[in-house]
């Protein structure tokens, strides 16, 4: 497949959680750094919309998978920094696992 | 205005002040970070700020996702208000009075069906009022609660016209807009207790 029929590549839904607590898994972060770390590491196929990142994450601190503090970045302002909490850690590989089994078992169904 | 202000009003449309803080602040600290990482990547400031806003997404996205997890205007407002019922009484001066003149015109009327209409009433009340009083504050006896108290108000409308009550079942209809009204605080609430922490709440939520 090439490129360009890979340039956008819509995020599931209920996939964004598990992005955002898998790249908290690296340290904490500020929203405009795990945005950006996802679409680094998804080689720019994945794309994060600010407008759906926010509230994730205020859904993820409500649920109590991850803290937030305020921070100074590493451009010296004031952010908001989130961090994994024991319990997301233990979702995070719950869902981990979850999601592995749903592509292993597409992977079977389209191969 | 500029595009990210554009942007950020149709974000925050219906969201409560609190909430609009929160969300400016945190999108406007991501577009500043965004704006920085683009002229640091060797982009102008006229691309390095469209490129900013570009990824930001749709605001209208935004606000839908929003009003999921943060206090609505009107949710805001309820929480003020606190006790609905007991406010939507206590501020109408005819409500007091009609509820006063009731039982005194009920000993002159001396009717079986008054009285019993009356008794009704009064139950649907106490539950109402008495609310407040009650040790309710855990999320599961709320739930208790609340049930106790639809069972109580349903049945109270079978007491309140007895075995006629089907027959009387157009009032309902005529009273459209108050089923509407109780409906809708009933459906607020149900939001609130959703995006609030229990830690959070107050006693009139769990009511």
């Amino acid at each position: 497949m090439d490129r360009k029929t890979l340039s956008r590549v819509e995020i599931l839904q209920g996939t964004l959680d598990l992005l955002i607590l898998r790249t908290l898994l690296f340290g904490p972060a500020h929203g405009h750094a795990i945005a950006k770390h996802i679409q680094r590491t998804s080689e720019d196929l994945l794309q994060v919309e600010t407008g759906s990142l926010y509230p994730a994450l205020h859904r993820l601190e409500a649920k109590g998978w991850i803290s937030a503090s305020w921070e100074r970045s590493e451009m010296g302002k004031r952010a908001r920094f989130y961090s994994l909490t024991s319990q997301g850690k233990k979702e995070l590989s719950v869902e981990q696992i979850k999601w592995e089994t749903f592509a292993r078992a597409m992977g079977l169904v389209l191969s | 205005m500029t595009i990210l202000e554009t942007w950020l009003k149709q974000a925050t449309r219906h969201l409560s002040r609190d909430s609009t803080a929160q969300v400016r602040r945190e999108i406007q600290e991501h577009y500043e970070s965004a704006f920085e990482a683009g002229i640091a990547g060797g982009a102008s400031a006229e691309e390095a700020d469209r490129l900013a806003v570009i990824a930001l997404g749709h605001a209208k996205n935004a606000n839908r996702q929003y009003r999921k997890i943060l206090l609505t205007s009107a949710e805001a407002r309820m929480l003020r208000e606190g006790n609905f019922e007991a406010r939507a009484v206590c501020s109408r001066p005819w409500l007091r009075w009609l509820f006063l003149v009731m039982p005194i015109a009920a000993v002159f009327v001396d009717s079986a069906a008054v009285a019993r209409a009356l008794l009704a009433g009064g139950i649907a009340m106490g539950v109402l009022f008495a609310a407040p009083l009650l040790p309710v504050y855990t999320p599961s006896r709320g739930r208790i609660f609340r049930g106790a108290k639809w069972i109580v108000l349903v049945a109270t409308i079978g007491l309140a016209f007895g075995a006629d009550a089907l027959k009387w079942s157009w009032l309902l209809s005529s009273c459209l807009w108050l089923v509407v009204w109780i409906v809708w605080i009933e459906w607020t609430r149900v939001s609130i207790r959703r995006k609030l922490p229990v830690a959070d709440w107050p006693k009139q939520l769990y009511l």
